[in-house]
């Protein structure tokens, strides 16, 4: 059997995604950046590798995204993380009816990206130079609540009261507000929530300037919190689709389209529709199994 | 894989003049650095160039050029023909280094435009700052934006004569043309007061056909980046309508004209300066002034080509020509007026619908797959027309990537990101159409 890896080393994280030869979704691992990109990641990939006893020989191809693919030396190729975060949600999506836009919130910055109904990307948006209400701004809240990262989807929900205001999802300025909160002797829940819908209506101008459409898609580290999911579809007014392992959508576009690309390679006399679908992701056969990695039940938040 | 040697750099002289470490040489250094020795096959005449910006901007050389009154310009809607044609040299001074960008935060709000804020940077030391240029006799500072108008105005407080050269916000309106007619005319009275040499017919005729020759050969280098597969890169193309800024006019036209001979022969041997499916790029907005190259760097490292611009560092700066009907000094005048006002797709219009016009002719006409949109933070009528040229641009199904940015260097990484983004979704978009039609 051959296998495909995408590798997403991002600001925060290292994803690793490997799919088989059927674009079925064998593993991933998730691990720190840390600041040594390069080691962290190639020793990620051996982690992923030895849980599924494979050797590397049996990796064909393999995509390096995020900001550190340049530096992955290792890789076949490599390829933006919004391309291939909308092939990794293009694919996953399939089972909820398709989606077409997709919310992607990293560690340090934000992106709304639209597809068509083939997964290519028609527009997207990032944050600029600033990464307010990004995965970072989260970090820091929680650090000043002294709360764990984890917890805050729990806190959001055990509120009494309405989600206090926080006017800025300036990471520096936030934190002096949270402080001042609690020292009114505000609930932390209360400002859990607030933090959470501060990130929302942030979110929801990015959105808007690529255009809402039905599917929405959420994905990225910050997708696990359920309370950020929730403050999300309320500020959107529509439900969100979260995969089962948000973090690794692009690294999974970045495994499908790896096997796209050495696809290709076999078949390179082939025509140019073969061409185009293998690169889709897609079997060259109309209506072949498409399967779809870590669907949840409902389309509603469904995290762990 | 087969170690590569890499050998001991040698390309260091020992003589390396100690200037050659200020912030602005080596900003401008590590930009030429990459602009040159990240790409191949770069064209030789264009070495002519390369040679040019390292002598004025890294080793920080004095500019050769003709002796007379110089007159800076910090917009290029001032004629130069009427400069020209006094005995005066024009020199354009909008700057586009970030290390004077920081010294023009102390005269401007640090959220100010770039590009206003380095030229001011850059006059605060007139003696040392790059490029050197000596003593300027007189600044013409057309009322175009907000922000070049108050800076006209510490310009003055800094010791340099300054005229305000009148410019209307309304382009379409007989009032509008008459009030621009007359502010020219005031500035060529002006102008021969500070030289003492009249204007005359045939010295105006001799100035516009030196401008008209340097036009020229713009327009065939221009019209030569039509061909697909692309002859040339566009981070080169900036180069040498940079160089127009300050450089000799005569010795700039030579040069230009030695480049378009050799993209006539590449053309002629079926040369590709770009791979063959390389996104080809319009660039519109804000305009890339050396050193900050970044965007158009980071199009074509990224596998793009900037095929064609509508920017005032280039395209508008040079493609349209003036026309004349009466050879008499005062229609020659209100002809070179008009032909500033009318072609101009500054955003500072009340109404630009020229703009959004050009930008579609120029992507049809040069075959562009994209245009990118680049906007400096601080600068709203660019910021602003950004949504309403989207819209025209998508509406005839040509995609827009708009960034807002400045000179600083600090979002190069994010820029990449995006950039490439963009120029796969055109692949991919490509890809999509040519299926479509296997299938059909």
């Amino acid at each position: 059997m051959n296998y495909f890896v995408g590798i997403d080393i991002g600001s925060t994280a290292i994803k690793v995604a490997l799919v088989n030869q059927d674009s079925q979704l064998v593993g991933v691992h998730v691990t720190d950046s840390g600041s040594l990109f390069h080691k962290n990641a190639k020793a990620a990939l051996q982690t992923l590798l030895d849980k599924h006893s494979l050797q590397r020989e049996q990796v064909k191809y393999l995509i390096a995204t995020g900001y550190g693919r340049k530096l992955f030396k290792e890789a076949d190729d490599s390829i933006s993380e919004i391309t291939a975060n909308a092939i990794g949600a293009h694919e996953t999506g399939k089972a909820h009816g398709g989606v077409r836009t997709i919310i992607n919130i990293g560690g340090q910055d934000s992106k709304a990206i639209q597809i068509d109904d083939q997964g290519t990307v028609t527009n997207f948006a990032m944050n600029d130079k600033c990464a307010a209400g990004t995965g970072r701004f989260l970090d820091v809240a929680a650090a000043n609540l002294d709360i764990d990262l984890e917890q805050l989807g729990e806190y959001h929900f055990n509120g009494t009261g309405a989600p206090l205001t926080i006017n800025s999802t300036c990471t520096v300025f936030a934190e002096s507000e949270i402080i001042g909160l609690l020292a009114n002797g505000h609930g932390k829940e209360e400002i859990v929530a607030g933090i959470h819908y501060s990130i929302a209506k942030r979110t929801l101008r990015l959105v808007k300037r690529v255009g809402i459409e039905d599917r929405i898609y959420f994905d990225g580290g910050p997708a696990l919190n359920k309370g950020l999911v929730a403050a999300l579809q309320d500020e959107l007014q529509r439900e969100l689709v979260v995969p089962e392992h948000p973090q690794t959508t692009t690294a999974f576009g970045a495994a499908i389209l790896a096997r796209g690309e050495w696809l290709a390679d076999q078949s390179a006399d082939g025509d140019g529709r073969e061409r185009l679908d293998s690169r889709r992701g897609l079997s060259a056969e109309k209506g072949a199994q498409v399967v779809v990695v870590a669907a949840p039940k409902k389309l509603t938040a469904d995290c762990d | 894989m087969t170690p590569t040697v890499t050998p001991a750099s040698t390309d260091v002289s020992p003589d390396t003049p100690a200037f050659n470490r200020s912030r602005q040489a080596r900003e401008a250094e590590v930009m030429l650095d990459h602009l040159v020795d990240d790409f191949s096959e770069n064209p030789v005449a264009m070495q002519y160039f390369y040679d040019l910006f390292r002598k004025v901007y890294i080793q920080g050389e004095q500019v050769q050029r003709t002796t007379g009154p110089q007159v800076g310009m910090t917009c290029i809607q001032a004629p130069e023909e009427l400069i020209y044609a006094v005995g005066a040299t024009p020199i354009r001074l909008c700057n586009g280094s970030y290390h004077y960008d920081q010294i023009g935060a102390d005269f401007m709000p640090a959220k100010s435009c770039s590009l206003v804020k380095a030229t001011l940077g850059r006059l605060h030391d007139q003696e040392k700052g790059v490029p050197r240029i000596g003593k300027l006799d007189m600044i013409v500072n057309p009322s175009t934006c907000d922000q070049k108008k108050k800076a006209g105005v510490m310009m003055e407080d800094m010791g340099y004569p300054v005229h305000d050269l009148e410019f209307p916000n309304v382009k379409e309106s007989e009032a509008s043309r008459v009030y621009w007619q007359r502010s020219v005319r005031d500035f060529a009275v002006r102008l021969q007061q500070l030289t003492g040499k009249k204007i005359t017919r045939k010295k105006l005729n001799a100035a516009m056909a030196r401008t008209r020759r340097a036009q020229i050969a713009f327009r065939a280098l221009h019209n030569l980046r039509r061909k697909a597969p692309s002859l040339v890169l566009g981070k080169d193309i900036f180069l040498v309508t940079n160089a127009y800024f300050f450089d000799d006019l005569e010795r700039w036209t030579v040069a230009t004209e030695a480049l378009v001979e050799e993209l006539k022969q590449r053309d002629a041997d079926g040369f590709n300066a770009a791979q063959k499916k390389a996104p080809r790029i319009l660039f519109t907005g804000s305009p890339p002034i050396f050193p900050n190259l970044k965007l158009p760097l980071l199009i074509e490292e990224a596998g793009g080509v900037v095929v064609a611009d509508e920017t005032c560092s280039a395209n508008r700066m040079l493609y349209d020509m003036p026309v004349v009907d009466e050879w008499m000094v005062n229609h020659m005048i209100d002809s070179l007026a008009d032909h500033y006002l009318k072609p101009c797709t500054c955003p500072i219009f009340t109404r630009n619908d020229d703009r959004r016009r050009r930008l579609i002719d120029l992507a049809r006409d040069f075959n562009a797959d994209g245009v990118v949109y680049q906007a400096f933070s601080g600068c709203q009528v660019y910021e602003m027309e950004q949504r309403s040229v989207a819209k025209t641009l998508n509406d005839v199904g040509i995609p827009m990537l708009y960034i807002e940015t400045d000179y600083s260097p600090d979002d190069m990484g994010q820029l990449t990101t995006r950039i490439e983004a963009f120029l796969e979704s055109i692949k991919a978009r490509k890809r999509q159409a040519r299926a479509k039609g296997v299938s059909a």
